[in-house]
């Protein structure tokens, strides 16, 4: 049932990329209008997506981890947050970009920005449910069983959203800069936008790598033991970190920045993909 | 940068590089490529390992080269070090004057120097006040106004305290790199396995040797617990009592994720296994021909008629949820041995080569828990700088300092006089679109 919503929802984004990319070719504001709709459809039914797979990790957790009463029900609920492996971070990927896009773009998701937002929470779920994830509810293993799950693992990933949209922003302002079209959005408002997600990921990313050192603190007993990932999101933060000294501090211009925050994003997808296939280490658990 | 014919004094041309962010930037730069040799070289195996990798030239050139310990190598803390420096050199230079920015409300002289962004005029009949005063409320919050004989000026300020953000983050910064040190000169770190039932005085402090914990622990008991057999495991937890001086102090659980603290030090739930207390009782059978055997850990023994031998090799106190096993090496004759797990309780879930069928009949053990136990004074000094990072970023990013001002006179024709005056020097954009508003609602019922 939820990976048959779920691919739903990835059709439903595709069909949005779609209307966005050709009302921006035909200046349509109604496709606009159509697109922006089947975009926040396809979030409204990938949020449901993603509570009915928290109720159904919940009840399996329910079977054999008898919880009596409220405080322990909530404890379970909280620990039980579908982030456990990496189908689930797939999933939960794949929403965080939207979401993160309307909240940070506001009216101007829309025409190829919103197409790209679209098209990258469409790969994502595709990769998620057509690229032999394995989707399968487990139970936790006892690292995981932390209340720093939730808060580590949401901070993380909206960070990444939010880079991603960077990413996309500086790929059209790269684009817009060699090659100049009067329907993508004009080189300022692309460059004020990366800057602007940028610095919200910049935020996100150090509460998701200080959540995660006050949690390896408990459960590892060291802050800080230069796992790979966590090496790996380090090298992530001193590329957004430069870029943002570049920006602030030396003024630099927006094609540096640009090429910068791809820069930066390649660094993302190696955190998360690179280091889980191609490096071992304590976040292993992902695979 | 003074521009003059004879060179500056090293030292200042010194402050000046250190304070300098092009070499923050080259910084955080090779900070990054450190980083990302660490994660691609593995760290802190053996040398034999690299030159086996590696080849000889190249494998003891890593190793000799501390590329292989990195984050403990000249190649991370010498630049760590100079952008702790660069970040400290920052602070000292314009920490002073981002206070003293700070301290410095907007007052209605410093408001004249502000930049003019607007001028308009109204009629005698408007009453000019309520009108400014509501289009600032609308757009921006409630100004102050200060009142003179020969004009009025309405204030408004946000963000007086953003200079500071900046500086509490990279307060935060050294903060952490600071807790870092402390923890590695003041803290200790070590291992430490206990056999259930025993009690440990001492803890090992990797080759250094031992370190005494200043109490006693005992292990007594330790349980891992599966979801179902076969399935991963749920819990893993190591019940303990802690001794001073052979008297009882208290009894604690620790599990993965829950550590336990006693007299300074911290114990965390690392890793167990199972030791044998006595020889392993085999049953071997051929057909219906069967005999009974006591097989010590690991060595090897003949069975009965010279038919091979066999070796225990490794020992399960519960295997996958399906209680004890034990893994045997079994020869007939030379050649490779075959390697097979045989269970105690569930005999059935492990296949056997044959020719021969083992079962478990007895294994004598007890678990062993292992604590990872450490004390890091550090960590203080790190979660102060992680709590002064958010309040830092709050001013740095979502505070950008506006300063506004209107200033009324009187016109000699017995009109009012209106010039709307700003800056805001990080948030240009948002500032221009305000401006706009601004000057739309204050023109409103104006002259222009």
């Amino acid at each position: 049932m939820i990976s048959l919503v779920l691919g739903g929802v990835m059709l439903a984004y595709l069909l949005a990329a779609i209307l966005l990319m050709m009302s921006d070719l035909w200046a349509s504001p109604r496709l606009e209008g159509a697109g922006r709709l089947v975009l926040w459809a396809g979030l409204g039914a990938h949020s449901g997506a993603l509570l009915g797979r928290w109720a159904a990790s919940y009840g399996a957790a329910l079977g054999h981890t008898p919880a009596a009463g409220f405080g322990e029900k909530l404890q379970l609920v909280i620990l039980q947050v579908p982030l456990a492996n990496f189908y689930e971070s797939l999933v939960f990927f794949a929403w965080c970009l939207p979401f993160v896009g309307l909240l940070s773009f506001r009216r101007h998701l829309k025409g190829y920005l919103g197409a790209v937002v679209a098209i990258l929470a469409c790969l994502l779920l595709a990769y998620a449910s057509l690229g032999g994830v394995d989707s399968r509810i487990k139970p936790l293993m006892p690292a995981l069983k932390s209340n720093w799950l939730l808060i580590h693992v949401v901070t993380c990933f909206l960070g990444y959203a939010a880079f991603a949209l960077s990413f996309g922003c500086a790929n059209l302002y790269l684009f817009q800069a060699r090659r100049p079209r009067p329907s993508l959005p004009p080189l300022g408002q692309l460059d004020r936008l990366i800057y602007q997600t940028t610095t919200l990921g910049f935020l996100l990313l150090t509460l998701g790598i200080l959540t995660g050192a006050v949690w390896a603190e408990s459960a590892w007993g060291r802050y800080w033991s230069w796992d790979p990932k966590e090496t790996w999101s380090l090298i992530t933060w001193l590329i957004y970190a430069a870029l943002l000294h570049a920006r602030l501090v030396k003024g630099w211009p927006g094609r540096r920045i640009a090429w910068l925050a791809v820069l930066g994003f390649m660094a993302v997808l190696f955190t998360y993909f690179g280091v889980s296939f191609l490096l071992t280490g304590l976040h292993s658990y992902l695979n | 940068m003074p521009t003059s014919s004879s060179p500056p004094p090293l030292g200042s041309r010194l402050w000046g590089s250190l304070t300098s962010i092009r070499l923050t930037l080259f910084l955080l730069l090779v900070l990054g490529l450190v980083a990302v040799v660490g994660t691609i070289l593995p760290q802190d195996q053996p040398l034999p390992q690299y030159l086996r990798h590696y080849g000889d030239t190249l494998g003891s050139l890593l190793y000799g080269g501390g590329l292989t310990r990195i984050y403990y190598s000249p190649w991370f803390l010498a630049p760590v070090s100079l952008l702790a420096a660069n970040i400290l050199a920052c602070l000292v230079h314009g920490l002073p004057q981002a206070l003293k920015r700070c301290r410095r409300r907007l007052t209605w002289d410093t408001a004249l120097e502000l930049p003019e962004r607007g001028r308009f005029s109204w009629p005698v009949e408007v009453d000019a006040g309520p009108l400014v005063t509501t289009a600032l409320s609308q757009e921006l919050g409630r100004p102050r106004k200060e009142v003179f004989s020969d004009k009025e000026v309405y204030l408004y300020e946000r963000g007086r305290f953003r200079p500071l953000g900046p500086y509490l983050v990279h307060l935060g910064l050294l903060l952490i790199l600071a807790g870092g040190l402390v923890g590695k000169f003041w803290g200790v770190e070590g291992r430490l396995p206990i056999l259930e039932g025993e009690t440990a005085q001492a803890f090992e402090l990797g080759p250094q040797g031992e370190q005494p914990l200043g109490f006693q622990v005992r292990l007594d008991r330790f349980q891992v617990q599966f979801y179902e057999p076969g399935s991963a495991p749920k819990e893993f937890r190591s019940d303990l009592t802690f001794f001073i001086n052979g008297r009882e102090e208290t009894r604690r659980t620790c599990r993965v994720n829950e550590p336990v603290t006693f007299g300074g030090l911290t114990f965390y739930q690392s890793s167990y296994g199972a030791q044998t207390t006595g020889a392993v009782r085999l049953k071997v059978c051929q057909g219906d021909d069967c005999e009974v055997m006591e097989v010590p850990f690991r060595r090897m023994v003949d069975l009965p008629q010279g038919k091979g031998q066999v070796m225990v090799v490794r020992l399960d106190g519960d295997l996958q949820g399906y209680g004890p096993a034990v893994q045997l090496a079994f020869r007939q004759g030379p050649g490779h041995p075959q390697v097979f797990w045989v269970l105690k309780d569930h005999p059935e879930v492990a296949d056997q080569p044959g020719p021969f069928r083992f079962t478990l009949l007895a294994v004598p053990f007890k678990f062993y828990s292992v604590f990872q136990v450490k004390r890091d004074p550090g960590v203080w000094w790190v979660y102060s700088g992680f709590v002064l990072l958010l309040p830092g970023f709050y001013l740095a990013f979502f505070r950008p300092s506006q300063r506004w001002a209107v200033v009324l006179e009187p016109t000699p024709t017995g009109g009012v006089q209106g010039r709307l005056l700003g800056a805001s020097p990080r948030a240009r954009e948002d500032f221009a679109a305000r401006q706009e508003r601004l000057l739309d609602s204050l023109k409103r019922g104006s002259h222009q």
